[in-house]
């Protein structure tokens, strides 16, 4: 073996005898980076902090940070951690009305004013939720590749835990990819107040405790998810792949939102009577597919996707989503790009959604007024802009306008109710900043 | 009946796209599938906190992965 | 060359492209029929038919010459060109041969062989300057270890008179670029895991972005023999005639040219389980499996 000395002037005693061989005045620099270590055993970290803000109402703030390790033999350990906390006030389903109006809070312990005219919102909640996934990937055989993961997610009043499985098969020289998938979440809900009889009044605060505990049926329930997914990628070209999925879910449990009323108004004049609980049914079947393609033009991305979801509420939705990268070299800092999102998404009533029941109708088997599954169209445009900093570390910043837009399902609204806004747009502001290093 | 047909439009695609043999790329046509931008899940922490909001908010989820429980949002 | 070959162009001007295609083949094809050891009409074919004996060179040739002996006393010998006649006694197509003989492979030779044929290996038995060169009775020189290498150098040469387009030249692995690509974005390169065999898919497990230079890749991935289990890489050691052991799978090298890739490549792999350490106290930038 060379001592230290030696090996030093390899390196210059190969430059002169290259230069002498090739006759090459000019010795190049030889620059590179190496991405995508497979067999790098380092880890790469995403943190990111999200808010979120909808004028008057909800305002919530999200912070994720994954670490994601890649072992000798292609495995894959993902951890995550979130932490969300959620502010503000969010429609508790009666309609509004041209008085001012009272409601108790869920609690049964005090009680909330909303002024003439306004959307009845309840303010009651802020909540800190604390969310841990593990996720491991492996090879199991030559094209097949195997995951399995862990959820566990914890707020003061809900607890769900989640286990999930997959299994993915490439063929034709990996160009295509199936892909078979299952996860089970185990849900319990332990609401503030307990949980209501369905369609039973919102109790007054002056209530004694004895007349409150009579419109509660429980403190806790639960609800299971579980889903099915059958996906297939495609490679179609060098600039071109598509993936289209199928799933089925069933939600079992549950799934009344404890915390929402509706309101019963009379026929004629529109005037609230009463304010009773909502009641959903306690199982659901959604099923949903979708296809996505990402097109590679000379340095620009296109990616769209298209959801079709259906379910035996009679709900149905159509999401069409689309972000275009635009890669805007070194100028605006190095590896700069710029991405704009497009989003819009178009839902059905549930068959049990009313925005309001007539009083002295026959109660139905279930309603509510939860705008969420009523009829409604939403939009999302937003601009992402990212670059490298630190020696090529990913920093990327993105804000959206989200834009809810409820629209009335058929409902011919009496008296008073044709005065005020009975399907209120709600717009929100999404502002994200994420850091990878 | 509109589902079912929704489902029969479907599956064609799928056995169009396994039987086009000439679909695909040679392992050295790769370079530009081979960018982090052409991953299907190219950002997977903003899909993450995308899917959380439109679950709380909309009344569909999923599509792309699992769409499960998960939280009390919706 | 026996290995896929390419140029790449980053240009819209496809007469420029088919007229860089043609030259830089013309210069390939022109090196490997001038050296290769196959072609008994090469030069190279025709110093090894007349060993003993003093034949004319000429000036390209006397270079190489020249770099294989610079190549020689900075790897204390191991590095040798003259080697190439142990190619009588091994024979490295692993690839076909696992499949047929599972294990034992013909082409395995006895120490006796080896013996002999190592009288006939060592460049010190070799005299030449500007105008000739005389090989001892029974030797052969080989091109084989600087040969590939050469031509891309040469080819990135002739492509940086023909044009300013960024330009990449890959050779069977062995590839070099004339600049960055537009916009000072690099090029991405795929390494492939040395683990490829029909009956797996290929996977590029590595991906490099180069800016400038050269990256040369050597190892066994295709040129290996397999014998009571044991996998041996085709890279020999001049002085024993018997393969490097305990050498990586694979190593990939930058350098500002590939023919210094190359030799760093092999240089580090006659290191046998020192690779490694070799090229990481040169400074040099590399790739290593194992």
């Amino acid at each position: 073996m060379k001592n230290k000395t030696e090996k030093i002037n390899i390196k210059v005693a190969l430059t002169l005898a290259t230069a002498a061989l090739l006759g090459t005045s000019n010795l190049a620099q030889a620059n590179t980076a190496s991405t995508a270590n497979a067999e790098d055993n380092s880890w790469e970290f995403d943190s990111a902090f999200l808010f979120y803000s909808e004028v008057d109402r909800v305002s919530a703030g999200e912070a994720i940070f994954n670490a994601k390790k890649t072992f000798a033999n292609d495995e894959i350990l993902n951890l995550k951690l979130t932490v969300d906390a959620l502010t503000g006030a969010s429609a508790n389903g009666a309609v509004a009305q041209p008085t001012v109006q009272t409601f108790t809070r869920p609690s049964g312990k005090g009680e909330y004013t909303i002024a003439a005219g306004d959307t009845p919102l309840d303010d009651t909640f802020h909540d800190m939720r604390v969310q841990l996934n593990g996720q491991w990937t492996q090879p199991i055989a030559p094209n097949y590749t195997a995951s399995g993961g862990l959820h566990i997610s914890k707020e003061y009043d809900y607890l769900s835990l989640g286990v999930n499985g997959n299994l993915a098969f490439d063929f034709d020289r990996k160009n295509s990819t199936f892909s078979v998938g299952f996860s089970y979440f185990q849900d319990t809900f332990t609401p503030e107040g307990g949980l209501p009889k369905a369609f039973s009044s919102m109790p007054k605060v002056s209530d004694s405790v004895g007349d409150f505990a009579e419109t509660r049926i429980d403190s806790e329930d639960t609800k299971t998810t579980t889903d099915i997914l059958l996906g297939f990628t495609q490679v179609i070209n060098r600039r071109m792949i598509m993936q289209f999925n199928y799933s089925y879910s069933i939600v079992d449990g549950y799934l009344t939102d404890p915390f929402k009323v509706i309101s019963k108004v009379d026929s004629g004049t529109g005037l609230t009577q009463d304010n009773i609980y909502e009641h959903r049914p306690d199982s659901r079947v959604k099923q949903s597919v979708y296809a996505q393609s990402l097109y590679h033009f000379d340095s620009s991305v296109l990616d769209v996707s298209y959801r079709y979801m259906w379910d035996d509420w009679e709900i149905d939705s159509h999401t069409i989503d689309t972000r275009f990268r635009i890669p805007l070299g070194d100028a605006f800092g190095t590896e700069s790009y710029l991405q704009p999102h497009f989003r819009i998404y178009q839902q059905s009533a549930a068959e049990f959604y009313q925005p309001f029941l007539i009083d002295g109708d026959t109660l139905p088997t279930y309603a509510s007024a939860d705008y969420r599954i009523g009829e409604m169209t939403t939009y999302t445009v937003g601009l992402k802009y990212g670059l490298l900093v630190n020696n090529g570390h990913d920093l990327s910043f993105r804000l959206e306008y989200y834009r809810q837009a409820p629209t009335d399902a058929g409902f011919d609204a009496p008296g008073v109710l044709n005065e005020v806004d009975l399907y209120p747009t709600i717009d929100a502001i999404i502002a994200q900043v994420t850091y990878s290093f | 009946m509109k589902k079912n047909i929704k489902l029969v439009l479907f599956i064609p695609i799928i056995i169009g796209a396994t039987g086009c043999s000439s679909l695909g790329v040679e392992p050295w046509e790769r370079d530009l599938l081979a960018k982090d931008e052409m991953s299907l899940n190219a950002s997977p922490v903003d899909a993450a906190l995308d899917d959380h909001i439109y679950f709380s908010k909309e009344a569909s989820s999923g599509g792309k992965g699992f769409g499960g429980g998960g939280c009390g949002c919706n | 060359m026996a290995s896929p070959c390419e140029v790449i162009i980053q240009s819209a001007d496809k007469q420029l492209a088919a007229e860089l295609g043609n030259i830089i083949a013309t210069e390939v094809w022109r090196i490997e029929d001038k050296y290769s050891r196959y072609n008994q009409h090469s030069t190279c074919g025709v110093i090894n038919n007349n060993a003993g004996y003093s034949v004319a060179i000429d000036e390209e040739t006397y270079l190489l010459l020249n770099f294989a002996e610079q190549c020689y006393q900075l790897s204390d010998g191991f590095f040798d060109i003259s080697s190439g006649i142990l190619r009588k006694i091994w024979s490295f197509n692993g690839a076909q041969a696992n499949e047929a003989n599972k294990g034992n492979h013909d082409n395995f030779p006895t120490v006796e062989q080896v013996k002999q044929n190592l009288t006939h290996v060592g460049w010190r038995k070799i005299t030449f300057d500007q105008k000739q060169i005389t090989l001892a009775k029974g030797m052969e020189i080989d091109f084989g270890g600087i040969g590939k290498e050469y031509a891309v150098d040469r080819a990135i040469i002739l492509a940086k008179q023909l044009t300013n387009s960024p330009v990449l030249v890959n050779l069977g692995g062995d590839l070099a670029v004339t600049s960055s690509r537009l916009h000072n974005e690099p090029w991405q390169v795929a390494i492939e895991h040395p683990d490829t065999n029909s009956n797996q898919n290929i996977l590029a497990d590595m991906i490099v972005s180069l800016q400038s230079g050269a990256l040369a890749t050597s190892g066994d991935a295709r040129r290996f023999v397999i014998h009571d289990g044991k996998r041996y890489s085709h890279i020999l050691n001049a002085k024993t005639g018997w393969p490097i052991v305990d050498a990586p799978r694979s190593i990939t090298v930058v350098a500002p040219q590939c023919i210094q890739a190359g030799i760093l490549a092999t240089l580090a792999l006659l290191q046998g389980s020192y690779a490694e350490q070799f090229l990481a106290e040169q400074d040099i930038k590399f790739w290593a499996r194992r």
